[in-house]
């Protein structure tokens, strides 16, 4: 049991953070589930088919993922950023109908025979991947991220190359959900691709809105809580999407443009001086208000 | 038998179509993508069991759907767009519908239970079917054939031929231009959400009426497909919206009929891909063509 909690909490940890990235530079991902679905298809078959660890097959899958990622974010991002949204839940749909269609890893019965896969693994990469974040968040690669998410235009103006940092983050973030997906996979014995539908790439997104965005430690504790929650709770389990859906919606419209509100210490620290872009905007869609 | 499923196809895309509209009509006016939309559609086939169940003949059943789907789409509008307004704002948007759309289908469960709900129709009307030219037709398609294209048409002639179209070309065009032009912004996006979401509850209804059956499932499976529809037709674009959704519906049922109904679905979505790689002003658009932007 206690295995059990350890293995999930750490897998929505790890697919949290996976989200959180690519969010640090301003895109949004529906299809983690489906990169955490590729991930664990391909280690499963390097595994079973190849005889390769486990711990080697999963930062191939990981790595395998992440050229995906890349592929497929590149010319969505090239164009414009809600593009990629769209782009994300077609590969959610398509990689699931995709993988359901190859007869060499079951089709919709699913691919089974994996074993090996160990809670204190992930435990061990929740640490690792944790630290990672922290030393990124304290380094000036941070602030790059930071100019590329809150304002595109003044990004490039500073010479930075914006496609390649959403660019970067997006393969990151697909390649840590294919190695939370190998373990994820190694430890349940057998999946289907039924398991990795969108709704759990959303819920993977959700984690992250609820636990906060503007810190790695939110997502994680987002994740953490949600995971666990409808375990200990059984009314919570049984209106989950319900109780999860309101939850969100209340945390949005409390702090409105809340998932952009990064910058809440800056603001603390400079006192709201400065106008932001965004009530501007909106004072001047809302004719009503003047 | 070539032709029939060829009808086929054209019937289940002019249902693909109507969804498209109301996505392309949020994303056009507010540049947002409604993940709640198809949702809404899903509700639809519901609330058309429910009012047949009481008794309901079909118009009434049809006006009443319509009109409860557009009042849940201002309640959409008013939770998760309202505050929402700014361009940087598209991921908060996103997010909140689909946990608008997260709480229907769960409620939707609550009510009526995981299970396919049968309509309360009665067998004949169901199945009742003329002969043109050789081919059996059922009635019931030709009916909702002939409703979503006249749908389609009012929706077309309102947004390009009165002055409330105007108003909302004008607010696609630029929320900020409209409002100084007098145009109440907040109004014309609420009526776009009614009449999109209408029409969605409408395509709904029509679903459940073909297939005799409503489901929680359809917003995921069928609803969403009408998003890539919007996106492959051009995003904004009613025309293009519309002639992908019949597009998809044919390619749809030919792939039917020669086995290779799995592969279609995802088929949608890869092309849909493609398209915005290739094309992202959409299949029908020319680029920059503002003209047909709803």
């Amino acid at each position: 049991m206690i295995q059990d909690y350890v293995m999930f909490t750490g897998v929505n940890i790890l697919l949290a953070w996976s989200v959180y990235i690519i969010l640090m530079s301003g895109s949004l991902s529906f299809a983690n589930g489906a990169f955490m679905l590729i991930g664990a298809y391909v280690s499963g078959v390097l595994t079973v088919k190849f005889g390769v660890p486990l711990l080697v097959a999963a930062p191939l899958a990981g790595a395998a993922t992440f050229l995906f990622g890349v592929l497929v974010g590149f010319p969505a991002l090239r164009t414009r950023g809600i593009y990629l949204i769209l782009v994300t839940v077609g590969i959610a749909v398509s990689v699931r109908g995709v993988v359901e269609s190859i007869a060499y890893v079951g089709g919709v019965q699913g691919f089974g025979g994996m074993s090996g896969g160990n809670p204190w693994h992930i435990v061990a990469l929740v640490i690792a991947v944790g630290a990672a974040l922290w030393v990124v968040s304290r380094s000036p690669l941070q602030r790059i991220l930071d100019a590329v998410r809150e304002d595109e235009l003044a990004a490039r103006s500073l010479g930075i190359n914006v496609v390649h940092v959403k660019l970067t983050c997006f393969g990151i973030g697909a390649g840590l959900a294919a190695v939370a997906g190998s373990f994820y996979a190694h430890y349940m014995l057998h999946v289907t691709p039924d398991g990795f539908g969108i709704l759990v790439s959303v819920y993977i997104v959700l984690y992250v809105v609820l636990g906060g965005t503007n810190n790695l430690w939110g997502s994680a504790l987002g994740a953490a809580i949600m995971t666990l929650l409808p375990e200990l709770v059984r009314g919570v389990a049984q209106w989950r999407p319900t109780v999860f859906g309101l939850t969100i919606i209340a945390l949005l419209l409390l702090r409105p443009d809340g998932l952009l509100a990064f910058r809440i210490p800056t603001v603390r620290l400079r006192g709201r001086s400065r106008p932001s872009r965004h009530d501007a905007a909106r004072n001047v869609a809302t004719p009503e208000q003047w | 038998m070539l032709l029939e499923q060829i009808i086929n196809g054209i019937v289940l895309g002019s249902m693909y179509a109507l969804i498209a509209q109301g996505y392309t009509l949020v994303f056009g006016v507010l540049d947002k993508l409604n993940f709640a939309h198809s949702e809404i559609f899903m509700l639809g086939g519901f609330l058309a069991v429910a009012s047949v169940a009481l008794g309901a003949p079909l118009p009434v059943a049809f006006l009443v759907t319509g009109g409860i789907s557009g009042l849940l789409g201002l309640i959409v509008e008013v939770v998760g767009f309202r505050k929402f307004r700014s361009r940087d704002a598209h991921i908060t948007a996103a997010l909140s519908s689909f946990a608008i759309g997260l709480v229907m289908i769960d409620l939707a469960q609550k009510i009526w239970g995981t299970e396919a709900v049968a309509i309360a129709l009665p067998d004949e009307m169901r199945i009742a079917s003329i002969e043109i030219l050789g081919i059996r037709i059922v009635l019931v398609k030709l009916a909702i054939l002939a409703l979503s294209l006249a749908l389609v048409l009012v929706l077309h002639l309102v947004v390009v031929r009165t002055g409330l179209g105007r108003s909302i070309r004008a607010v696609a065009e630029s929320a900020a231009d409209a409002a100084l032009y007098g145009v109440n912004v907040t109004r014309v996006t609420q009526l776009v959400f009614f009449i999109a979401s209408a029409l969605a509850g409408v395509a709904g209804m029509a679903l459940a009426i073909r297939t005799g059956y409503a489901n929680t499932e359809t917003g995921f499976s069928f609803g969403l497909k009408a998003l890539a529809i919007m996106a492959i037709g051009g995003m904004g674009d009613l025309r293009g919206a519309f002639l992908g959704g019949l597009l998809v519906g044919v390619l749809e049922a030919l792939a039917f009929q020669w086995a290779l109904g799995q592969l279609a679905d995802v088929a949608v979505w890869l092309f849909m891909i493609f398209v915005l790689l290739v094309r992202p002003q959409g299949l029908f658009g020319a680029a920059g063509a503002k003209d047909t932007r709803a």
